[in-house]
């Protein structure tokens, strides 16, 4: 049975002191600054003076890279190569790979696609370490999140660990009357159905279980939920999510009128 | 006044054309402890869910009869009062446990958070709570790495936190493992013993023959027998429909139609027959 | 067909060494019960007989093949295995299907299958509902279908993990019922259970697990009657052995006919 239920990483840090939606904020503030942001440096400005510091300086910065070297750089890699090779943009052709033009312009473009995309993987990944779901889910109900919507996504969060070991009995028991999971592709499309069918079905009846135990508890009762925790809200901030906001519609500004 | 009153309560789930329960009458009184036995299919789950208050208002379907448990009427009452009053706790502790909370203490609280119960109540509630089911010691692990007689007093602990009048419990430790079991077992008796009035279905016939009050034999929606455990658990009714029963009490049968039991009563524990077959 | 296991050890990925060293023999026909806490490694231990796990050290034999150079597919040729929860294999649009799958895949003769899927059907009791989704049965008669399943595959072993719990009395007697009519066609019948009464009255060989070790290993008669052993394990023993050691009868007490037949023999 999986302990590691989320990817919250808790550490006696100031980042992670902030209160839950200045966390959100700040990482959406980073992601549409990049995308917004007219100048091609931008991303990897952000990248490494602004993420990787706050990586720091919230004592995640192992857990960041661990998950930069096997997720991230991955991906942004592979974005990079697909928009170079395969968006042919511009005349001025830098050099030839086999049948594939390579331009300047292509290049440019998928610089910027890739750095984008490197920060926005990079800032979720942040927020990910430093917030703890509950803590989140709390805090945006209290602000007027339909709890139904907070409920849905922590016990997906929880569950998923918990539907892939049944996903692994259920291989397992298909398996065992003989399905061929090893061997040839179109085989292992035909095990689809074996395996999908069960998985969901038998959620089913787990789910409507779920939903008549949660009610059994005042789940959906229309009174005011307290909280067992209480998550502050400090002077600090709300600066701070101003000025994020501030920002951000610079950011806006500045691409629209250079643009 | 009976605390539970059911009156020719006929309930069908929507979409389905069989009654799964059929005029029952059933009268409990405050601090009872009933126990429900009955094949696969009887309508026990049904009968647990009318007397949370599922059966209608989460299920919907056609009922007819009255049902009255705790000074509420299920026609007028909803189902957020119904929690209040009666706790549910059924077979699998893993469908239980919300999915919602990190740690046991948390789950514990959660209905006490979804109450509107002030902050400061909560921790003394449920530390308490946690003391009367003996789970003290979990409070800070996850409920997902629990074992399933842990799981499953964590879910009855959730319940009881909410104080309810009555406890109705549904083959709680059918999926458990013995030790499971005896911890299980070991809160429904305390709690029973404390004056809660309890209904649970079992299929454990020993068990309920020492702690139960009374028993309820259902077979296909309908009350077949019911009174005292040595009565029940003993009659003949059961065995010619299919129950489950005590070895002893099949053993001592058959050895009365051989003549080697001479006691009119036949056994449902182990010291019942150690004193009939005792030569 | 035999089953063989020499000093078997097995450790999960997070370190847990499940399984410390067990060695022992089943021979083909036997009905072997496997008795123990959570936890003991019963399950991880019954897993080794198909594939689904392999061993760290040591081998499992099964008749003359090494189950290391084995697939689960192939194995599953020779065990079957009749998980706990029937709802984490049932698929398919009907109950005919769905027990036709085993034996398909295991790539017999359509004819082969015809009369498999039929046996297996009728024991189980399911021949009148062949055409119904499995999901549109209630909990018990998917139990069913889940054995029927496993036993159209005609497998000279067949591993039962847990099939009574939370059965009622009259789906217990159905997989006695099933069981006994394994064990009459000669198949080596492993089963995995906490109800020590279904244990007592349909196996005759107990092995008792304990913390990844045998702790027990013999007839049932033998095993069932050692109170102090037991409670090692967290299982009482048989109710009817219970009532036969208080009342002072020598022998242990495996069924109803033995308690009746030792208390005549005791009254004269």
């Amino acid at each position: 049975m999986q302990e590691r239920l989320s990817y919250f990483v808790k550490r006696d840090s100031v980042l992670h002191a902030l209160n839950p939606l200045t966390k959100i904020t700040l990482v959406l503030s980073i992601i549409l600054i990049s995308f917004f942001s007219p100048w091609y440096w931008t991303s990897p400005a952000l990248l490494l003076l602004v993420i990787v510091p706050l990586g720091f300086s919230g004592k995640v910065a192992r857990e960041y890279f661990t998950a930069a070297l096997r997720l991230i750089i991955p991906a942004a890699g592979f974005i990079f190569l697909m928009q170079a090779f395969f968006q042919p943009i511009g005349h001025t052709i830098v050099f030839k790979f086999l049948f594939l033009d390579v331009t300047q312009e292509s290049l440019s473009f998928a610089f910027r696609v890739a750095t984008r995309i490197t920060v926005m993987i990079s800032a979720f990944t942040l927020f990910l370490l430093i917030t703890h779901p509950s803590e989140l889910m709390s805090d945006l109900t209290r602000r007027g999140l339909p709890p139904q919507f907070a409920y849905v996504i922590i016990s997906t969060l929880q569950i998923l660990p918990q539907m892939q070991a049944k996903a692994q009995t259920i291989i397992s028991a298909q398996r065992s009357r003989g399905m061929d999971t090893e061997s040839t592709f179109l085989k292992r499309i035909g095990s689809v159905v074996p395996l999908v069918g069960p998985l969901v079905f038998g959620s089913l009846v787990e789910v409507e279980e779920r939903a008549i135990a949660i009610e059994a508890r005042g789940f959906t009762s229309k009174k005011i939920k307290t909280s067992l925790y209480e998550i502050p809200d400090r002077q600090s901030d709300k600066i701070i999510r101003w000025v994020l906001v501030m920002l951000v519609i610079i950011s806006i500004l500045l691409n629209l009128w250079l643009s | 006044m009976a605390f539970i009153n059911l009156q020719n309560v006929s309930y069908t789930y929507p979409l389905t054309k069989t009654p799964v329960l059929q005029n029952i009458n059933l009268q409990v009184n405050e601090g009872e402890f009933v126990a429900v036995i009955g094949p696969n299919g009887a309508g026990k789950s049904t009968l647990c869910y009318a007397l949370a208050g599922f059966v209608p208002h989460f299920f919907k379907g056609e009922i007819s009869g009255s049902i009255e448990v705790a000074g509420m009427e299920s026609s007028k009452s909803t189902l957020d009062e119904w929690v209040l009053n009666v706790g549910l706790a059924f077979q699998n502790p893993f469908n239980q446990i919300s999915g919602a909370k990190y740690t046991v203490f948390e789950e514990i609280a959660f209905g006490l958070e979804n109450n509107g119960v002030p902050r400061e109540e909560i921790k003394p509630r449920v530390d308490e709570a946690m003391k009367l089911t003996d789970i003290s010691n979990l409070a800070d692990r996850s409920p997902y790495s629990l074992s399933g007689g842990q799981q499953q007093r964590v879910a009855l602990t959730s319940i009881l936190v909410m104080q309810p009048k009555l406890l109705v419990l549904d083959e709680p430790t059918s999926q458990m493992d013995p030790i499971g079991t005896r911890e299980v077992f070991g809160v429904v008796r305390k709690m029973a013993e404390g004056g809660m009035t309890v209904v649970m279905v079992e299929h454990k016939m020993e068990w309920i023959a020492q702690f139960a009050d009374r028993v309820i034999a259902l077979k296909d929606g309908q009350i077949l027998l019911e009174g005292k455990p040595t009565e029940v658990l003993t009659s003949d009714i059961l065995a010619e429909n299919g129950f489950g029963i005590s070895r002893y009490t099949s053993t001592a049968r058959e050895a009365k139609k051989q003549g080697l039991w001479k006691k009119e009563n036949l056994p449902v524990t182990l010291d019942e027959a150690v004193e009939g077959f005792t030569l | 067909m035999k089953i063989q296991i020499d000093n078997l050890r097995f450790t999960y990925p997070t370190g847990l060494e499940a399984l410390q060293g067990i060695s022992l023999t089943i021979e083909a026909g036997e009905q072997v019960a496997i008795v123990g806490q959570n936890g003991a490694g019963k399950t991880t231990l019954v897993r080794h007989f198909n594939g689904l796990l392999q061993p760290t050290v040591g081998s499992v034999m099964i008749g003359d093949w090494d189950t290391k150079k084995h697939s689960v597919a192939k194995l599953a040729s020779r065990v079957g295995y009749v998980f706990q929860n029937p709802d984490e294999q049932l698929f398919s649009k009907n109950v005919g299907t769905e027990v036709r799958f085993g034996p398909r895949n295991l790539g017999y003769s359509k004819d082969k299958i015809d009369a498999l899927v039929e046996r297996a059907l009728s024991l189980t009791e399911l021949s009148d509902k062949t055409e119904t989704n499995p999901y549109d049965l209630s909990p018990t008669w998917r139990k069913m279908v889940a054995l029927a399943s496993v036993i159209a595959m005609d497998t000279p072993i067949v591993i039962f993990d847990e099939p009574t719990t939370g059965q009622d009395a009259v789906n217990v007697a159905r997989i006695a019922h099933v069981i006994a009519e394994l064990c009459g066609a000669g198949k080596t019948v492993v089963t995995i259970t906490h109800d020590i009464d279904f244990c007592a009255e349909n196996f005759a060989r107990v092995i008792a697990l304990s913390k990844g070790q045998i702790l027990l290993d013999g007839p049932a008669h033998e095993i069932l009657g050692q109170e102090e052993i037991l409670a090692q394990t967290y299982v009482d023993p048989p109710q009817l052995t219970r009532l036969g050691k208080k009342l002072g009868m020598k022998e242990t007490v495996r069924n109803q006919e033995e308690f009746l037949q030792l208390y005549k023999n005791k009254a004269r």
